[in-house]
């Protein structure tokens, strides 16, 4: 769905270290004859600042752990500190309070340039401890280890390139991840790289000749399947940030069947270099407690640079419509990017500034985490505002001469884009998912922008239907199918919104329209095939099935759909041999396990019944329909007890269902409770009075407790409601007769 | 800026920055005929002064220099296109950390010409007025001796740490060694190189 960026963590800074050298710096500036060493204070400020790059083996070209490694460079530290090029560092100081800041204090630089105009002195103090850094995996052995699957080879020289490997996850079970360690193999050539994942497999199945290859392009589109599942984190690496450690609560998660695609940057060496990269994952145990969400400003569709001009501007903006804290940024730009601002206006009017990059350089591009989140309540306005130069004056423009550019994918196009991890807050208990609300605010932010742009009406129709707003999800997906009618999805979209909106008929025919524009897409020939069960046209459910199954023969709900409709047709034999295919597919496929119970209750199978509902209430504990099976297999081998709990049960997760409270009756009866089990009678008739056979019922129980007269009357009540019921006129004729109602 | 080499000497823009450098090659290469040598990595002396090829073009690299290696491709490139003509190339190593063995596990990693000479000395740097790793210098026999027309970088990618074009746009030392061969005035480079600083002798000697 989304183009993703990723997520940085650097290496843990001891912060108080920053304030014992800003006043041990102090006193050396004062007293200017003390002579700055390289044990006394360089060292330190390298160890703090540049040395978790620039180790053996780090990111960085060369190493600065050794005196002897620092003199070698001493000129040209003095060079690319004093123009502020190393540490890399690209944010305006105060434009946002960020955790992982890392530049130097104007006494720091000042410091280094004394030390080298002194000669460069050693020092006679102790040496402070070199910092030791790991060259296997930071946290220990990983719990999975995924690599490319061919090593890629970088050219010896030319331009920078930008690879995707994808990397599919293996195990078939999910797993959320607290943790991630990208190791690029070279990190010399790497300048950064991203991490998305791909839900469906679609980066993988577009690229079938080459995925295993690398394919190069800089942003990727990938599709986010049918559920609900925005991206969340950034996965972002760059040479000073090995781990990525996720927040408390915040790991995000792998199901079996996604891949992982790693988005390089690549800067030739001059020599040919092996790509060769790993991602390394920990596991958490628990699932995330917290749901952030990436959103993102652009206003692509309006970069259209002419050439020559050093100021084009590019704005665009978001309303909140949930309060958030922003946990990260993410800006983002090619080669014409200059002047990169993010900011709020907050209800009240107040600018918040969230990041500022005056000399943006894609080369040291960065995800930038705050040090504490920032608040902005519902109702703020996110501003984007980014300047570029497209003259010959700017030196990283890709084209000599600078000709017009527009939005795009290659190095040479451009790009505009802020990307912010906000996580909602303040929601009240048991509101919808406040994602949704964002999802649909930055939908319609790109819309108002671009208000054919397809792929945000389709997301928000999607969010739309997610909320339960399927009258609007159903006139948005209109929309897509107006400019587009051969967007299948849309059309199948339109079908489950319309479904949900009553309007079956028309769901099917969008539903049929969605197959004809793609016949492999049988999302949409599955949906028919479940309307037209659930609307009472079993042979038409019956050949959609089929249909299903002959493109997808292991489609375990396809199985047990078909099975569905030859019950209704009456083919028991069939739909149980159905069903035991949709389960030897998938052994917990609950509608298999479902319907084989059903077969099994009705055929007086109650010790197979038992088993297979069994299994299916452990799969889905909060159905209350299959609670009541499982009660009726219990209440079949005699088990009176263990049916009154999954009736209570089944009572707890749907009260007003006047078909448990019959079936309680049924049971206390069958205990000898038979007050009780008229008082249950009676509330079920509450609920549903025009129920003919709970008045017979009841009128049964009254005969039995001795109330002749109650008894009679309910006898005529369900024989009003229903003139030909026999049971009720055999049991009034008894009654008439003086014998005892059976 | 012009510099045609056969009315150098008579410029009244002699005293002129970059014009000041080449004059004070000039003045260095009396020094030439007797020190103007590198040393292989056999450990012989190459007599560059007694080359007969119409220009020899140096240039300064080091091991441990990102950007040096990343010229290498660069580098091969101009002598593949100017040995024919008889134009000869030397890889300079001038770094005193450069050893013989150092060198030839660099030459493993970036497979590059055979002419390897170290710098000893770094009589070489201070003949050719180099002071990072990469940047190149252009000898011509003129009178006998061997005379600077060009030093500098290689090209225009560079224009400061930080500050990198895609690609160069300007093809300096190129250009240079096709104005020779041409018999043409020599453009000097229009930026300073930019590179990791060349290592001087007595900084390492000092503090060892």
């Amino acid at each position: 769905m989304t183009p993703a960026p990723s997520y940085l963590r650097i290496a843990a800074v001891a912060l108080g270290l920053g304030i014992i050298y800003a006043a041990g710096l102090r006193i050396a500036v004062r007293a200017s004859e003390a002579p700055v060493t390289f044990n006394r204070q360089i060292a330190p400020i390298l160890y703090k600042n540049c040395t978790t790059c620039h180790h053996p083996g780090g990111g960085g070209p060369f190493s600065l752990l050794t005196y002897e490694e620092v003199r070698r460079r001493a000129p040209q530290i003095v060079q690319v500190t004093a123009s502020r090029f190393m540490p890399p560092w690209l944010p305006e100081h105060g434009y946002g309070d960020f955790a992982d800041e890392r530049r130097l204090s104007s006494d720091e630089i000042v410091l280094i340039q004394k030390w080298v105009s002194a000669g460069m002195p050693r020092g006679d103090d102790p040496a402070p401890p070199v910092p030791h850094y790991n060259e296997t995996w930071g946290l220990g052995k990983p719990d999975l280890i995924l690599t490319i699957q061919r090593p890629a080879t970088l050219p010896a020289s030319g331009s920078d390139i930008f690879l995707n490997f994808v990397l599919p996850y293996p195990l078939d079970k999910t797993h959320y991840i607290r943790a991630m360690e990208i190791r690029p193999g070279t990190p010399q050539v790497v300048h950064h790289a991203n991490v998305l994942i791909d839900r469906t497999g679609s980066w993988r199945r577009a690229h079938p000749d080459n995925w295993r290859d690398g394919v190069p392009g800089m942003e990727l589109i990938v599709d986010a399947g049918d559920t609900f599942d925005p991206d969340s984190h950034f996965l972002f690496w760059k040479p000073d940030t090995p781990v990525l450690i996720e927040a408390p609560g915040m790991p995000w998660r792998l199901d079996p069947g996604n891949d992982l695609i790693l988005n390089m940057h690549l800067k030739p060496s001059g020599k040919p270099e092996t790509i060769d990269a790993q991602i390394g994952l920990y596991f958490s145990e628990k699932p995330p407690t917290k749901q952030p969400m990436l959103l993102q400003l652009e206003h692509d569709g309006a970069l259209d640079i002419p050439p020559g001009d050093s100021d084009f501007v590019v704005e665009d903006q978001l309303k909140l419509p949930v309060d958030v804290d922003v946990l990260g940024v993410y800006p983002h730009a090619h080669y014409l990017g200059k002047d990169l601002q993010g900011y709020a206006i907050l209800p009240d009017g107040k600018k918040t500034w969230l990041i500022w990059i005056r000399d943006w350089d894609i080369d040291r591009q960065s995800v930038y985490r705050y040090r504490k989140p920032v608040y902005l309540p519902k109702g703020t306005t996110i501003h984007m505002r980014y300047t570029y130069d497209n003259s010959s004056g700017n030196v990283r423009n890709p084209n000599d001469p600078p000709i017009r550019v527009r939005a795009g994918n290659r190095s040479v196009d451009e790009m505009g884009h802020l990307w912010l991890q906000v996580l909602p807050v303040n929601m009240p208990p048991h509101s919808p998912d406040p994602r949704l609300l964002l999802e649909a605010a930055w939908m319609q932010d790109r819309l108002r922008k671009a208000p054919n742009d397809t792929l945000a009406l389709y997301n928000l129709a999607a969010a739309l239907t997610a909320e339960g707003k399927y009258a609007d999800a159903a006139q948005t997906y209109k929309k897509v199918v107006g400019i587009d009618p051969n967007d299948a999805r849309a059309w199948n979209g339109l079908g489950v919104a319309l479904e949900n909106s009553s309007d079956w008929q028309n769901a099917q025919q969008a539903f049929e329209k969605a197959s004809a524009a793609d016949p492999a897409l049988t999302d949409a020939t599955f949906n028919l095939a479940k309307s037209q069960l659930d609307h009472g046209d079993a042979s038409a459910a019956d050949q959609s099935f089929r249909a299903v199954l002959r493109q997808s023969p292991n489609d375990a709900a396809a199985h047990s759909g078909l099975a569905q409709a030859l019950l209704r047709e009456g083919n028991q034999e069939t739909a149980q041999a159905e069903f035991q295919s949709a389960l030897r597919i998938d052994p917990q496929n609950l509608d298999a396990l479902e319907g084989l119970g059903q077969i099994a209750l009705n055929s007086g199978q109650s010790t197979l019944a038992l088993d297979l509902l069994g299994r299916a209430s452990q799969r889905n504990p909060d159905d209350p329909i299959i609670r009541q099976q499982l009660a009726l297999a219990y209440a079949q081998s005699g088990r009176y007890a263990d049916a009154l709990g999954q009736l209570k049960e089944a009572l707890r997760l749907s009260p007003d269902d006047p078909q448990v409270h019959a079936m309680l009756s049924q049971v206390v009866e069958a205990t000898g409770d038979l007050r009780q089990a008229i008082a249950e009678q009676q509330k079920a008739l509450d609920l549903n009075s025009s129920d003919a056979d709970g008045w017979n019922n009841l009128g049964v129980l009254e005969a039995r407790s001795g109330n002749a007269a109650a008894a009679r009357e309910d006898f005529e009540h369900a024989l009003r409601i229903a003139p030909n019921h026999v049971a009720a006129k055999a049991n009034l004729a008894r009654l008439n007769t003086g014998a005892k109602a059976q | 800026m012009q510099c045609p080499i056969d009315s150098w000497r008579s410029s009244t823009w002699r005293f002129v920055g970059r014009v000041l450098a080449v004059f004070v090659a000039l003045q260095s290469a009396a020094l030439a005929a007797t020190a103007f040598y590198g040393v292989d990595l056999k450990g012989h002396p190459v007599m560059l002064s007694q080359s007969t090829a119409p220009a020899i073009v140096l240039f300064f690299t080091a091991s441990d220099c990102p950007i040096s290696n990343r010229y290498e491709p660069e580098m091969l490139r101009l002598e593949k296109e100017f040995a024919p003509s008889g134009v000869e190339f030397w890889w300079v190593y001038p770094n005193p950390e450069d050893t013989v063995t150092t060198i030839r596990r660099h030459e493993v990693q970036f497979p590059g010409s055979a002419h390897v000479i170290r710098d000893t000395q770094q009589t070489l740097i201070q003949s050719a007025h180099a002071t990072v790793t990469p940047e190149a210098a252009i000898f011509v026999r003129r009178s006998g001796t061997l005379r600077e027309v060009y030093h500098g970088r290689i090209d225009d990618r560079y224009i400061s740490f930080g500050e990198e074009r895609p690609q160069a746009m300007h093809h300096e030392l190129e250009a240079a060694i096709a104005a020779v061969l041409a018999g043409r005035p020599v453009r000097q480079p229009g930026g300073p190189p930019v590179g990791c600083s060349i290592v001087p002798l007595e900084v390492v000697s000092s503090h060892r």
